[in-house]
């Protein structure tokens, strides 16, 4: 048969979709593209979302000229989301920074001189001459306190982006070298809550269940989560299973209506904070019908009440904290079943539709799928949960749900939080890079888990600091009072991503009295508000791996070099590791209970400790025998990828850890996997935890149990509904809601560099109710001033967009470097778990 | 040349409007459905922005529920017109 090239290649599409698609075409060839052309071929996870896509990297002469969604991939079975299709073109916008940019006049660092280019020796002395003054006020000011009361003036702002190691790297620098837990993920903005909630309910964080429930669930209920455009792909099974599946019904609960709405059975608008309504009213509506499933309560749930009245995190000083009865309180107290019965009764439907706005009969149509024991119910959410004053609450209020039914730990029935970052979970939860965190769940405030870290790290006793470091937010607001003197921002964009730019960030980084070093691929808004900036080799461009929202680890090789002198942030964390001496970092009689170290560097003691650098170089190869390159091998002479993931392992998979559950499976496993569920015991990965017959923690006998708790069951946590921290008045009539779209990835830092990408999408636009926009006397494309207390960007409206806002909210999206959002968002927090509220506050809108 | 297969799910009430959707943008060719809402789209252009916009035009499309890339093929030579043998 003979056809052209052009004929041929329309045919592999079609075939390729169709296979992907179950769908059957007459007269198809079969045959699908196979390795040709001398492009080389290798897995990689996708580098933009927490969904955790598998994609297939075409590479040839050494630049990446291919991809395609992975076939083989569990996740996405050879689907991409339009951000995915032009994946590899992050690695190439025309702004790549090649080489560290150090501000300078005369030739000297000068913090108002301008960027100019100088040598990895230069950045590294200069940023070692700030940490290292910075280091020693710290000791002299920690001399003679206890373990559990050190400060540190050093902090480093991670990522839920960084690679597994390099979190893991970054937290032993911090915590185990500079003795600073100032060291937090900007997945606190994101995931903070949900974190905070796995802990109260369960004891162990992450979801019990996995994405296998978007095909077992007969009823999915979106709480804050626009899966259309923020997790397509997810969105396309749930979609699939939605169109296939008798009876399948889809709840989107939101603030404004959005893509989802447009498949939704029971679409609801409510106001904002209200779903803390919500989520009660479910659960009294449980109660008063006698739905709940009592077998399980009985065997498996402790009823608590947790402190109300505990303020948003703002500063101390602040009205609203100050007039907070509990600031910051969460301990929970036991309650009994009637007592928990009694805390909802208010919710009734009426108060509940009152509140939201929500119409009375969608409330009781939600409630209803909820209470049907014959249905399966898959509960999925994001940030309008998470970034909320009151987030750890309003994810129990879900838990509580799924657990007054039994529902959870099951294909089907599952609560899903789903993350935004690509190893939000893999990364910055697991690996420890919380400032109240080390790997593996362990928390640094637990004497316990401190000592057995230092054995895992072979550090003297009493090295790690106990008292729990700033967390983002506070990290801001320390550089700005002066307590943090250096900060070091990686693989993320902070100035752009932390919410009141004016009042806090921007005066924290230009500070006089602070020196900021950003590592980054791309001059960000945050790289251009630093001192200095280290250029980073990205993605593939090194090793890696990531851990995605249902706890698959997923490696990749390094697929091509980073252009000029970028290096990975792995290089970077072991290489200014080798700027101190042990005796700069710590104090006299530390390092007398380890006389060992004395005189080396931190880069010796932590890195070069028999483990990490235990396996020796190597040829890196794939099953099909191609080669690859592995740079930071090459570099310092062994696999520091192999050696940090392998004593990471002594965290979560060896015999004596403290907490079971995380096990993971040796390094090379995971270079063969599509990536594996943990805990992987024997080799075996885990769908659905805490239930018999799924995960291999359960006995016997014991069908269900919540084994992060000592008593094997979770807690049911009792929280009203309290009101926001700021809602619209006279002055600032309309409420602001912040978010992403489909096309850009969170700050834009690289979907804002694929051409195609931002010609789709160039600006930030502000959507608005058509009626809001009458009233103001405002067109579509109308130039407006958004104003809050804080500040104030200038848009366009748009009114007839993808989002369509209730009279009395806008929603403008983050992504827009040249329209920063967060000079206009506010700083209050979730008191419990630190995460930014960036989906309420109040502003007006004014024509310019 | 620039060929792209896509996987649309649309509502299945809806399958013969968003078609006909889909076949107003400019090198689109709908290959097949099934009774589930699921269709075999590709797209064809030779030029990049052009493709880009057509992409994310039928994102855009009312009654289009979600679009998923499967397959892409980019090339810059005048090859496609040779014939292959299979």
């Amino acid at each position: 048969m003979k056809q052209t090239r052009r004929e041929f290649i329309r045919n592999t599409a079609v075939t390729a979709t169709a296979a992907a698609a179950g769908v059957t075409l007459p007269g198809l060839n079969g045959a699908l593209a196979q390795e040709g052309d001398g492009i080389r071929w290798d897995k990689a996870a996708c580098r933009y979302c927490g969904t955790g896509c598998s994609v297939l990297i075409g590479t040839k002469g050494g630049k990446v000229v291919a991809s395609q969604g992975d076939p083989d991939a569990p996740v996405n079975r050879g689907l991409n989301c339009i951000k995915g299709y032009f994946l590899p073109k992050i690695l190439y916008g025309k702004d790549r920074l090649t080489q560290p940019l150090l501000r300078k006049s005369n030739g000297k660092y000068d913090k108002e001189g301008d960027f100019e280019p100088v040598s990895w020796d230069e950045a590294f002395d200069v940023m070692a001459a700030h940490w290292k003054p910075a280091i020693k006020k710290s000791m002299e000011e920690n001399a003679g306190k206890p373990a559990d009361q050190l400060t540190s003036r050093v902090g480093m702002f991670g990522s839920g982006q960084w690679t597994v190691w390099e979190g893991y790297a970054a937290s032993k620098l911090m915590k185990a070298g500079f003795r600073s837990n100032h060291l937090d993920p900007n997945a606190r903005h994101c995931m903070a809550s949900a974190v905070g909630a796995f802990i109260r309910a369960f004891g162990i964080d992450e979801p019990m269940g996995c994405y296998d429930d978007l095909e077992h669930a007969d009823v999915f209920v979106l709480w804050g989560a626009n899966m259309a455009e923020m997790h397509p792909i997810l969105w396309s099974r749930l979609t699939d299973t939605r169109l296939t599946k008798p009876g399948c019904e889809v709840h989107v609960l939101s603030t404004y209506e959005h893509r989802c709405f447009e498949l939704a059975d029971n679409g609801m608008v409510f106001t904002p904070q209200t779903d803390l309504a919500i989520g009660n009213y479910i659960a009294n509506y449980i109660i008063q019908n006698e739905a709940y499933n009592k077998a399980f309560l009985d065997k498996h749930v402790n009823f608590t009440k947790t402190p109300t009245d505990i303020g948003y995190g703002l500063r101390p000083e602040h009205a609203l904290e100050k007039a907070a009865k509990n600031a910051g309180k969460g301990k929970l107290s036991k309650i009994s079943f009637d007592e928990y019965a009694k805390s909802v009764e208010p919710y009734t439907v009426e108060h509940a539709s009152e509140l939201s706005g929500v119409p009375k009969d969608q409330l009781l149509r939600l409630a209803k799928a909820y209470a049907d024991p014959a249905k399966k119910v898959t509960s999925f959410w994001t940030m309008g949960m998470n970034q909320h004053t009151r987030g750890v609450w309003m994810n129990g209020l879900v838990y509580n749900i799924h657990l007054l039914m039994g529902k959870i730990s099951e294909p089907g029935n599952s609560p899903f939080s789903l993350t935004g970052q690509p190893s939000a979970c893999g990364t910055a939860r697991e690996v420890g890079t919380f400032c109240h965190r080390l790997p593996a769940d362990l928390v640094v405030a637990k004497p316990a888990h401190r000592a057995f870290s230092e054995k895992v790290w072979k550090l003297p006793e009493g090295t790690l600091n106990g008292k729990v470091g700033y967390h983002a937010v506070l990290m801001h607001r320390m550089l700005k009072d002066s307590k943090l003197n250096t900060f070091w921002v990686m693989c993320n964009n902070n100035m752009q991503a932390a919410a009141n730019l004016n009042e806090e960030s921007l005066p924290g980084w230009r500070n006089p009295d602070a020196f900021v070093t950003v590592s980054d691929p791309y001059p960000t808004v945050s790289a251009t508000a630093a001192d200095l900036i280290l250029p980073t080799a990205m993605w593939i461009e090194k090793e890696g791996a990531y851990g995605n929202a249902e706890r698959r680890t997923q490696f990749w090789r390094q697929q091509t070099s980073a252009p000029g002198d970028a290096q990975s942030d792995l290089w970077q964390l072991m290489e200014f590791a080798k700027r101190f001496r042990i005796e700069e970092v710590w104090p006299e009689e530390l390092l007398a209970k380890s006389p060992e170290y004395k005189g080396k560097t931190l880069y010796e003691v932590l890195y070069e400790n028999g483990q990490v650098n235990k396996f020796p170089k190597q040829q890196v190869t794939d099953d099909r025998g191609n080669k690859y390159d592995n740079h930071e091998m090459e570099h310092f002479g062994y696999y520091p990828q192999k050696g940090l993931f392998e004593e990471y392992r002594l965290f979560n998979s060896a015999p004596d850890i403290i907490k079971k559950g995380h096990e993971m499976a040796p390094f090379e496993a995971y270079h063969k996997a599509r990536g594996l569920r943990w805990p992987v015991i024997n080799g075996k990965e885990t769908l659905w935890r805490f239930r018999e017959g799924y995960d291999p923690h359960v006995a016997k006998g014991d069908g269900v149990k919540f084994y992060g708790k000592p008593d094997g069951k979770a807690n049911i946590i009792t929280a009203p509904y309290e009101p926001p921290a700021e809602s619209p008045d006279e002055d600032y009539d309309l409420w602001l809601s912040t978010g992403r779209v489909l096309e850009h990835w969170h700050s834009g830092s690289m979907t804002q560099r694929v051409p195609e990408l931002h010609r789709a999408v160039p600006d930030a636009v502000i959507f608005m109710h058509p009626k809001d926009a009458r009233k103001r006397r405002l067109r579509d494309g109308a130039k407006v001033k958004v104003v809050s207390r804080r500040g104030e960007i200038v848009t366009r409206v748009e009114t007839r967009g993808r989002n369509r806002p209730p009279e009395g909210l806008v929603f403008v999206p983050w992504f827009d470097a040249s329209r920063l959002i967060n000079k206009v968002t506010l700083d209050a927090t979730d008191p419990l778990s630190k995460e930014t509220d960036y989906k309420k506050c109040a502003v007006k809108v004014v024509k310019v | 040349m620039n060929i792209c297969g896509v996987l649309v799910h649309a509502r299945p009430e809806n399958i013969d409007v968003v078609r006909e959707r889909l076949l107003m943008v400019d090198g689109v060719e709908v290959h097949g459905s099934n009774e589930d809402g699921r269709m075999v789209v590709t797209l064809e252009q030779d030029d990049n922005d052009r493709m880009a916009d057509a992409l994310f035009d039928f994102q855009r499309l009312e009654g289009v529920i979600s679009a998923s890339m499967i397959y892409h093929h980019s090339e810059e030579t005048e090859a496609h017109a040779e014939e292959v043998t299979l």
